[in-house]
């Protein structure tokens, strides 16, 4: 077997250390040594988004990075978004209120992508809503309800001043 | 039912998912997720052609690898195949070969022939290149229309590639061809297509010897199923066989059955006696998982002088590939069997055949036999064209009303009195503004710009009540602390069950739904599972039921606890409380802790204990019904169709969440439109994919799909809650409601589609072919 | 679906790095943003015993002013041109065609560097590059040079950037005229790779006749490709006297377009073409606009 390298990371906070190879992705690291299962792997090629985490504050494919590019980096996936085990992050409790979820398998990686997207576009119209969440693929909802949650996290986000 | 049955609190309230706080913070539990100790990952090498004579296999080098413990061929697994077969496959009807690897032959490009079981994927991947294989490529049968005629058989076994071929001729449509003043023929295309669940297939099995159990975690719809074939596979008893069920992302029928790789962990994990992962990757569950919709039907209808459908004779003819997933079966001939839909048809003579390709396996895929719909829907807005009618007045003129019920259909069928298609239409209709978007079309095109209208209208036979489908249970028992357990033989993968069966389980025993937990997999009674539109109405009903009966004993215990009478009890909110005295109650914990730890305080006679089962068995169908209408705009210069809205008007008979309904709906309907506008799991003449990624298999995103406009008929069915089943329903209506849009936005151009994707570069040469005649 | 083993090296200078290339030739490769490469690797479409990453190489990274124009690090993230000021005033048709590049996630990692490099025929910033006449700056263990693009891109993924190279940073000078710029493409999806798209660029003297025209196509050619027929044809005309559709319709001669599982032959040419009149008059509007506030 090829050589392991060390691993160091902040992931939602907290110091993250393990060993891989060189050829490990991020998103293989975050699940099997970081404990992030809500990092999913829906196609290990860069379109469905379901992997997307923060790295250093920004959104990206976690199956198209290898875990050592992100040795030092700061990591937020999913599971890091809420303030605490009963508070929902205003994104997270959209998805639940305008039925922006069926299966759930794509879940985590629109609400970080949407998490994103809404720091940098805090008001957004529809249209741009929709072309901002294109980089991730569902299959249940037909995105109607995760359109919705998306104007309603922009509404409450913009109105506690969290963006 | 007890005359204290609570009015509906919770039913037909959108009521915020119970599922929902672990999914939208990555806590869900997903089959990848199970971790065990010792566990072990398998990976399948996969044919690259599409027929071919393995000449040689050779493991050794793969075997030498470090870290793999296992290399397997054909010839290690198959002697297991006896007993493949799904539960609703009869067994003395004929089939592939239920090999778990291709032993001797490959038979499409896809079909796993070596398995290698490492200590990590990676490491079975690089396994896997280190397996060395020779071909003696043969023809291959790629083209499902010559298919039968076919020298080269995909299946040697089977003597030819034709499956199934099932003519019911009738003669009563001879005089009504004869009378028509009208009779028109086309044959209409679908496309192979395929369910993309977001969650691939995915198994962990795990085996305890001695005990001779099966422990297995999977991705599926049917917990049953898996745990009946399972057992079968492995020659344990069912009871040896335990199925967990966690979450599961998506399936869309394709993990209703088990595929030959999921059983293939499961005998390996017992052969190695270690646990064994498969997580299939998206290259593999877009080759090899099932493919859906390569199917074509030729229709001829008569019509009558004033537009009235006198008659039709139907040719359908469907591509199984190589190994349909679980079983060859006939959806075709359900297609021709539905194809009257919501007119009234006169009668019908039908052909349905089957197939067997060079190709991956056909597999349920949402409303597996809407064919009926995509040909009868485009075949009337094509009658309308001929004939010089508008689409909208065609249908009104053959559409059933509610005087036209009950209905018995020519072909069979019978429809209840609780359908409502003339409802949906005329709901839809004035939705979308039919007249005023025909006025703006007229004007759009004045300026050069080519807008198009679609409906399409259909009856749905849901949860429908026959051998292995016809029934499911419900145990159901309030714990000591007042919560609600369910235990159930569904499979959730999307549906919201777990709040759905609470909403209705909390109005019928008077909690919240908050205190109900459903429980699928290991400890429930069997059921078919979720799929084919039929859990609200079938499991509904069971734990309905369920409930209904711990309920009577609830008050009945109140009742002799509190010194009253059991006619003065209300139960709401896990409170029992005399009526017009709130004061006067106790709760339902209060009720639990006594039928366990204080039995001696129980009314005379009372067993012990707060529970109930209930099975209940479904009526033959019980039908939904809706009508789509969308409009689009087609850009003539590059041939891209803009979808501009979306209305559906449905009858799913009493909604117990509209939310999730809407979501249900809206689910489907954007399926279809990527079936008919974008997805295409084409291969070329040689029978090689070329939609093998997600850069090539195009799934729609947000920005190409309308906002849904969505209206609802509610006429109660007659099963217990009055729903009707509508998981599927979205998927029907819209394909042939988005290709009626398209083929309306081409029809200045002269041009009259018949096939589908309607892609751009399908449109622009529609554009360029009419206009060359 | 994981990628075969590699060695990893994390060089620091781009001095490393050639060395690094220079050592292992064709059994390295320059690993930028990762967004093609590494679904590639993943795949096991391709493979190699080195992968030099380029994320840790500080001198590749940014926009600097350059005589009048800009000079951007290779590895300067999409995402950063998109935003970037300089780039927006002096080389718009770049900041006009970024925002088409996949979605915000691919462009927060794909560089400029990196999607030049790959030189995927249906990508915007390479026909930008070929429009504007942009120019590579390339090292190796021997030194520095340049290469224009109209050498640069060779065929379909193949450049002018030998395995013992690397594409270190872009060039493009700022268009000191009136002029007007416009940018679009046809794709199956948002964020897809286009089917046919246009990168174009119009200049003209005080007058307001065109001096100037720059018209580079995507997705309809074995390589990014100029529309010359157009660009000749627009010379010499007012902008108010060009017809954009009609003129358009002559990109088709000077396409060379491959039919794939998404589009024909014949669709890249007809729709592209009209495409490419579309982006036309879009850019001539520009052009009018410019005037019409000076």
């Amino acid at each position: 077997m090829a050589d392991q390298i060390p691993l160091s990371m902040t992931v939602n906070g907290q110091t993250r250390r393990g060993l891989g190879e060189a050829r490990l992705t991020l998103a293989d690291f975050l699940r099997e040594q970081a404990h992030c299962t809500g990092v999913h792997l829906g196609c290990e090629h860069g379109v469905c988004g379901s992997c997307t985490v923060l790295m250093d504050g920004e959104a990206v494919r976690s199956c198209l990075l290898f875990a050592v590019q992100a040795d030092g980096a700061g990591i937020t996936t999913v599971e890091g978004l809420a303030p605490d085990d009963e508070t929902l992050h205003p994104v997270q409790e959209a998805f639940r209120d305008c039925h922006g979820l069926q299966c759930g398998f794509c879940t985590p990686g629109f609400v970080v992508s949407v998490a994103a997207f809404l720091e940098a576009n805090p008001d957004p119209s529809d249209e741009e809503i929709r072309h901002g969440i294109s980089g991730n693929l569902c299959r249940c909802t037909g995105y109607q309800g995760i359109v919705a949650a998306t104007r309603q996290a922009a509404a409450v986000m913009k109105g506690s001043g969290q963006s | 039912m007890s005359q204290t049955a609570a009015a509906a609190r919770y039913v037909g309230q959108s009521v915020k998912r119970l599922e929902d706080p672990r999914l939208v913070t990555g806590h869900g539990r997903y089959v990848d997720d199970i971790v065990l100790p010792g566990m072990l990952h398998a990976a399948f090498g996969r044919s690259d052609l599409a027929r071919a004579t393995i000449t040689r296999l050779d493991t050794s080098a793969a075997e030498a690898l470090d870290g793999v413990h296992a290399v397997y061929t054909g010839a290690d697994l198959n002697s297991y195949n006896d007993s493949l077969r799904a539960s609703l496959h009869p067994p003395e009807s004929p089939a592939p070969p239920a090999n778990m690897l291709a032993d001797g032959d490959v038979r499409f490009v896809g079909d796993p022939y070596v398995m290698v079981v490492a200590q990590s994927r990676y490491i079975a991947e690089d396994a896997l290149d280190l397996v060395e294989v020779e071909f003696e490529p043969l023809d291959p049968v790629v083209d499902y229309e010559t298919a039968a005629e076919s020298d080269h058989h995909v299946h040697p076994e089977l003597g030819g590639n034709l499956a199934h071929d099932l003519p019911v001729p009738n003669p009563a449509t001879d005089e009504a061809f004869a009378n028509a003043a009208y009779t028109i023929t086309e044959t209409w295309h679908q496309h192979r297509q395929t369910n993309v669940p977001m969650e691939t297939r995915g198994i962990v099995a795990s085996w305890q010897p001695h005990a001779g159990v099966m422990e297995v975690w999977a991705s599926t719809q049917s917990p049953h199923e898996l745990q009946l074939v399972g057992a079968r596979v492995l020659g344990i008893g069912e009871h040896k066989m335990v199925v967990h069920f966690g979450d599961v992302g998506g399936g869309f029928g394709q993990k209703m059955f088990l595929g030959r790789e999921d059983m293939a962990v499961l005998v390996v994990a017992k052969l190695l006696g270690s646990p064994v992962k498969w997580i299939e990757d998206r290259r593999e569950n877009l080759l090899a998982s099932n493919h859906a919709r390569i199917e074509q039907m030729t229709v001829k209808m008569a019509v009558g002088e004033d537009g009235s459908f006198l008659a039709a004779d139907l040719d359908q003819l469907e591509d199984d590939g190589a190994y349909p997933l679980g079983g060859p079966a006939t959806p075709g001939a359900m297609a021709t069997m539905l194809y009257p839909g919501p007119y009234r048809m006169g009668p019908v003579s039908w052909r349905a055949r089957t197939v067997y390709t060079n190709t991956c396996g056909r597999g349920a895929y949402r409303g597996p036999w809407q064919m009926e719909s995509v040909a009868r829907e485009q075949m009337i807005d094509r009658v309308a064209r001929e004939i010089g009618m508008d689409p909208l007045e065609l249908r009104r003129r053959n559409v059933l009303t509610p005087d036209d019920l009950p209905y018995q259909v020519s072909t069979g069928l019978l429809y209840e009195t609780t359908i409502s298609p003339k409802q949906t239409l005329e709901q839809a209709a004035e939705m979308i503004g039919y007249d005023e978007f025909r006025a703006e079309q007229a004007q759009a095109r004045e300026e050069g710009r080519y807008l198009g209208l679609g409906m399409a209208l259909y009856i749905e036979p849901t949860s429908m009540g026959m051998g292995p489908l016809g029934t499911e249970s419900a145990m159901l028992r309030v714990e000591v602390d007042g919560h609600v357990n369910v235990f159930m033989g569904t499979g959730s993968h999307g549906q919201s069950l777990e709040t759905t069966m609470a909403q209705l389980v909390a109005d019928e025993l008077g909690v919240r739904p908050e205190d109900v937990t459903l429980h699928q997999g290991h400890g429930s009674g069997y059921g078919f599972g979720t799929g084919g539109s039929r859990s609200a109405v079938i499991a509904g009903s069971a734990a309905r039921a369920a409930a209904s009966g711990v309920r009577e004993k609830v008050v009945a215990i109140a009742a002799h606890l509190m010194e009253a009478s059991a006619d003065d009890l209300e139960v709401g909110d896990g409170v029992i409380s005399v009526k017009g005295t709130p004061a006067a109650s106790m709760t339902m914990a209060q009720v639990a802790a006594t039928a366990y730890q204080n039995s001696d305080a129980l009314p005379p006679g009372t067993e012990a204990g707060l529970e109930h089962t209930a099975r209940y068995k479904a009526p033959p169908t019980t039908h939904s019904n809706a009508c789509h209408i969308c409009t689009c705009e087609l850009d003539p210069g590059t041939g891209k169709i803009t979808l501009l809205r979306y209305v559906v008007s449905e009858d799913c008979g009493v909604l117990i969440n509209p939310m999730v309904v809407d979501g249900q709906i809206a689910g489907g309907v954007v399926q279809g439109i990527g079936g008919v506008l974008y997805e295409h799991a084409v291969y070329d003449a040689s029978g090689n994919p070329l939609a093998s990624t997600f850069l090539d298999y195009l799934v729609p995103t947000a920005a190409e799909v309308p906002e849904l406009e969505c209206g609802h008929v509610v006429v109660p069915s007659d099963t217990p809650g009055g729903h009707k089943g509508t998981g599927e329903g979205g998927a029907i209506g819209a394909p042939p409601a988005v290709f009626n849009a398209v083929a309306d936005a081409l029809a200045p151009f002269g041009a009259y589609p018949n096939r589908q994707p309607l892609d751009p570069n399908a449109v622009l040469s529609l554009i360029a072919s009419a206009s060359d005649e | 679906m994981k990628p075969a083993p590699f060695e990893y090296h994390a060089p620091e200078t781009v001095a490393d790095v050639v060395g690094l290339l220079a050592e292992h030739g064709d059994d390295a490769k320059p690993l930028a943003g990762g967004q093609s490469l590494v679904p590639l690797l993943a795949m096991r479409l391709t493979r190699f015993e080195h992968i030099v990453d380029l994320n840790r190489v500080d001198e590749l990274f940014g926009v600097s002013l350059d005589n009048g124009g800009i000079s951007i690090g290779a590895m300067t993230r999409q995402a950063a041109v998109e935003t970037d000021t300089a780039v927006a005033d002096r080389v718009p048709l770049l900041h006009l065609a970024t925002p088409h590049i996949g979605h915000f996630q691919i462009r927060n990692r794909g560089t400029i560097g990196g999607s030049i490099a790959h030189a995927d025929p249906a990508s915007e910033y390479p026909a930008v590059m070929l429009a504007l006449d942009g120019v590579a700056e390339i090292a190796s263990a021997s030194g520095f040079r340049e290469a224009p693009a109209a050498e640069f891109f060779e065929s379909t993924f193949m450049t002018a950037v030998a395995p013992d190279e690397l594409l270190v940073a872009l060039r493009f000078s700022a268009w000191d005229q009136p002029a007007g710029f416009a940018f679009d493409e046809i794709a199956r999806r948002s964020g897809d790779f286009a089917l046919a798209g246009a990168a174009v660029g119009i200049g003209t003297d005080a007058a307001g006749r065109i001096n100037r025209a720059a018209v580079g196509m995507l997705g309809v050619g074995p390589t990014p490709l100029r529309a010359s027929s157009v660009e000749a044809a627009l010379m010499g005309l007012a902008t108010s006297d060009a017809d954009p559709a009609e003129i358009g319709r002559l990109a088709a001669e000077d396409m060379d377009p491959i039919g794939d599982v998404h589009a024909s032959v014949e669709y890249r040419r007809r729709a592209g073409s009209t495409l490419v009149g579309r982006v036309l008059a879009n850019a001539l509007a520009q052009v009018n606009t410019e005037a019409g506030n000076g």
